[in-house]
């Protein structure tokens, strides 16, 4: 072995190292950078950006779209997508609204709760037991789930009397932060201790990151895959139920927006596509990037047209800049 | 005999010439300033044993790899590599192990894909029938009976080798070059009819062609070439006629030593112990098992030797409960093991080693303790919590990367950041730590460096050591005889021989051999 050819292949290797340790720098920071680069720019054009109560707003705003996230973020983690989540959660607010009157605030949060439980359930079992691709079985089920929002609420919102779900929801007994807040940051802070301390999120973590692997450690497959649904499923229920307690009604448009802006804050956060890489906590910060923009466009009075164009592109940017290309043998 | 044709002009131009070609991988040198050239009109044999750098070879030459350094030459024109286009200007094609042929159209199609521009006529439209009766010509120039309007995926195995092969010569009528033919393991899953059938035709194609045939099977190697190429950790050991050795004199130059006790610690080998730890009894799978029975014992290697499709790693996964078996069972104790059920294998404490490494082995993406930590996180919960302890699993973590020596920066590093070897001990700890009693190994060695097998090696008899056994499968003979207690013989799905391989009685590999094919 010559040492020229020996050095070449240790400066190769010494670059190549540089190079990972570069991207998972980046996917490390760049949501972080992000943010920092957001609020100064929205604050120099509108100083009033930067204010305790917007930062409140921003909260109130994303509270439910970080936890439709957190829900992605699990079926996400286990290499399977779920396309039905923003249906779901338009469905679990209908029927916890429907509820609510003869339950009960927590009676109605419960049928919330259950029914995306259910549909989270159902999703598993089609994508472990008929074997088909999660996207083409959420898909499906986006569909269905608006058919039956439709048919139940027939197109019109549903009023209901009950108070105490409203004020559970937003009143801010604790620093005067709205409830909902903390609901949003508790499922956050939940959802990482079960992806590092627990089993289920090592589980989780396994199946997406290699599942014969998995398999042969002794991994009951199929039954942890069913539990990401069901788990995301139930979190798309308190999604729901946080949802109509925010409006005050239940509504059938309330969760369109959600599915694209859950999928784009969780790849922006880091979570790769292809599973096993990532998690909530990464998600978190994903969230905060698209609230931040949208509430700053909003804030600086950017048409909402193009706040689609300026989202849409700021995605792409940050995703190109951050997924693991060496996990994909072909960009498809 | 062909090569008689080549022997009278030894030094007749050169399709290929490879000239000092280096190609290093994190870890891993697959390739050390390798030469060699190949006759026109000539049959080249590469062989060499699994990690020697064959398939780097070929991707290098084909252009789909770029090597560290080092020169390429085909038909006298200087090549760039890692070029794909330019080798195939060339007429360098490819016939892979996995085929690159894409089964959802018909086969005239896949015959010129890429080189579609000859048939375009006027506004972008392809002249069909032109390009079925070019396709055509090109199949029954080679005596190729298949119709080149069937759709590809409707052919058999050996049908589509014979495709890919026309595929190859339909580029000479595209460019003016004449095929070099790159054949990657050819024969490896066609009956022996259809083998027959591909020699047939290698004989009469190569008047105009040229060819490198990688092959596992020596028998292939003396059957069709005039040269052969040996392959040893990345190195040429010798380029020479096939004329004046014999198949174990050549298995020698590949496995490059005599059988080394000491590389084996054959010293340490433990006489087979007392007791039994697993039976298999009467497992049979229709087309790949035949009523196969055996007793591992405790403390004891028990090496299951065949060729490529006798079955072997088939009854390593049905041993180890990652497949299920059609008859028979597989027994420790009393208790009955359930077919295919890798959980209660793993219960029983059956750990299993794949030969896949990153498909089965680790998870690239998970980190040293994640992945050793995998099979045993029951016991690694809080008492009465639903929470793991952090600091036991680190721990058990630490113990075992310091144990089996594994070389990480830390317990947080990504496993596929880690050398083939690291990865592999990883794997084995993953079991150790589960208190595993049983080990399935498939191919533990494969991709290894020598230095990193030797070290899997000294773990094997560490194993053993202390009442654990071990279940080998392996395609490297020296490394079965030298580790194993008693050798099991698979051909064709049944067993054809038990040897006795204790310390110091080693059978020879002929021996080994004689009861495989």
């Amino acid at each position: 072995m010559s040492s020229s050819a020996q050095g070449r292949a240790n400066g190769g290797s010494q670059v190549s190292a540089a190079f990972a340790g570069l991207s998972r720098f980046r996917v490390a920071l760049l949501p972080l950078v992000s943010i920092v680069a957001l609020v100064i720019y929205f604050t120099a054009v509108n100083p009033l950006f930067f204010s305790a109560s917007n930062a409140l707003n921003i909260g109130r705003q994303s509270s439910v779209l970080l936890l439709v996230s957190l829900a992605e973020t699990v079926v996400i983690l286990i290499g399977s997508i779920d396309l039905s989540v923003g249906a779901l959660v338009t469905l679990t607010g209908i029927l916890t609204a429907l509820a609510v009157d003869t339950l009960g605030a927590f009676g109605g949060g419960l049928v919330g709760v259950a029914a995306g439980a259910f549909v989270g359930l159902a999703n598993g079992l089609l994508v472990t037991m008929l074997r088909v691709p999660s996207f083409l079985v959420t898909l499906g089920m986006l569909s269905i789930l608006s058919g039956v929002t439709n048919q139940i609420s027939q197109g019109q919102s549903i009023l209901f009397a009950n108070t105490l779900l409203p004020s559970l929801v937003n009143n801010a007994p604790v620093f005067g932060v709205p409830n909902v807040i903390w609901f949003g940051l508790g499922a956050a802070a939940i959802l990482t201790i079960v992806a590092f301390k627990t089993k289920l999120g090592r589980y989780l973590y396994a199946l997406g990151g290699g599942e014969v692997v998995a398999a042969h450690a002794g991994v009951p497959v199929t039954l942890y895959k069913v539990l990401a649904f069901v788990l995301s499923g139930a979190i798309c229920g308190f999604s729901g139920v946080m949802l109509t307690g925010q409006v005050g009604a239940g509504t059938p448009t309330a969760g369109s927006g959600l599915l694209l802006n859950s999928i784009a804050a969780v790849v922006m956060g880091g979570t790769a596509l292809s599973g096993g890489i990532g998690g909530p906590h990464r998600t978190l910060l994903g969230v905060l990037v698209i609230a931040i923009l949208t509430n700053g466009m909003d804030v600086t009075e950017v048409n909402s047209f193009t706040q689609d164009i300026v989202k849409g592109a700021v995605i792409i940017l940050a995703v190109s800049l951050t997924i693991d290309r060496s996990k994909y043998s072909f960009i498809k | 005999m062909a090569a008689e044709v080549d022997a009278a002009e030894p030094d007749g131009p050169k399709a290929i010439v490879l000239q000092d070609v280096s190609k290093a991988y994190p870890g891993v040198r697959a390739l050390d300033e390798v030469s060699f050239s190949l006759r026109r009109h000539s049959v080249l044999g590469l062989v060499g044993e699994n990690g020697a750098g064959k398939s780097t070879l070929l991707s290098i030459i084909n252009g789909s790899v770029r090597p560290d350094s080092g020169t390429l030459s085909i038909d006298g024109h200087p090549v760039r590599f890692g070029h794909p286009t330019e080798a195939a200007q060339h007429g360098v094609a490819t016939v892979f192990q996995e085929q690159g042929l894409i089964a959802a159209i018909p086969v005239y199609e896949n015959i010129f894909l890429g080189r579609e521009h000859k048939f375009v006529a006027g506004a972008g439209w392809l002249r069909q029938r032109t390009m079925i009766a070019e396709a055509k010509s090109v199949l029954d120039d080679l005596h190729v009976d298949v119709d080149p309007r069937a759709l590809t995926g409707s052919l058999s195995f050996g049908q589509r080798q014979l495709v890919e092969i026309a595929k190859a010569f339909a580029l000479s009528r595209v460019y003016p070059v004449e095929p070099i033919i790159l054949l990657d393991e050819p024969t490896s899953a066609l009956s022996d009819q259809e083998t027959v059938k591909l020699f047939e035709g290698i004989a009469r194609w190569r008047t105009r062609a040229s060819f490198v045939f990688v092959s596992h099977r020596l028998a292939d190697i003396f059957a069709t070439c005039d040269e052969f190429v040996a392959l040893k950790d990345g190195r040429v050991v010798d380029q020479r006629s096939t004329i004046g050795i014999d198949e174990s004199a050549l298995h020698e130059l590949i496995v490059g030593r005599q059988r080394n006790a000491e590389y084996y610690r054959e010293a340490s080998q433990r006489s087979s112990a007392e007791g039994i730890a697993l039976q298999a009894v009467g497992i049979s799978k229709p087309g790949e098992l035949e009523n196969v029975s055996f007793d591992l014992r405790k403390g004891e290697i028990l090496g299951v030797a065949g060729v490529l499709g006798s079955g072997k790693s088939t009854l390593a996964r049905i041993v180890a409960g990652a497949e299920a078996q059609a008859e028979g069972e597989v027994r420790i104790g009393d208790v009955q093991l359930r077919p295919g059920s890798r959980r209660e294998a793993i219960a029983r404490g059956i750990g299993y080693v794949p030969a896949e490494r990153l498909i089965a082995g680790v998870i690239g993406s998970d980190t040293v303790e994640w992945n050793l930590t995998l099979p045993s996180l029951d016991a690694l919960s809080l008492r009465g919590l639903p929470l793991l302890s952090l600091r036991r699993s680190r721990e058990q973590t630490k113990r075992w990367m310091e144990k089996l020596r594994v070389r990480a920066p830390s317990h947080d590093t990504a496993c596929r950041n880690l050398s083939g070897g690291n990865q592999q001990k990883v794997v084995f700890a993953k079991w150790l730590a589960r208190g595993t009693h049983i080990l399935v190994l498939d191919d533990p060695g494969r991709g290894l460096d020598v230095g990193a097998k030797e070290d899997i090696y000294g773990l094997m008899r560490e194993i053993v050591a202390n009442d654990g056994s071990i279940l080998l499968v392996s395609d490297n003979l020296p490394e079965l005889i030298g580790l194993s207690n008693r050798i099991l013989v698979l051909r064709d799905g049944a067993m054809s021989a038990l040897i006795d391989a204790e310390q110091g009685a080693k059978p020879r590999e002929a021996e080994v051999v004689a009861a495989m094919v």
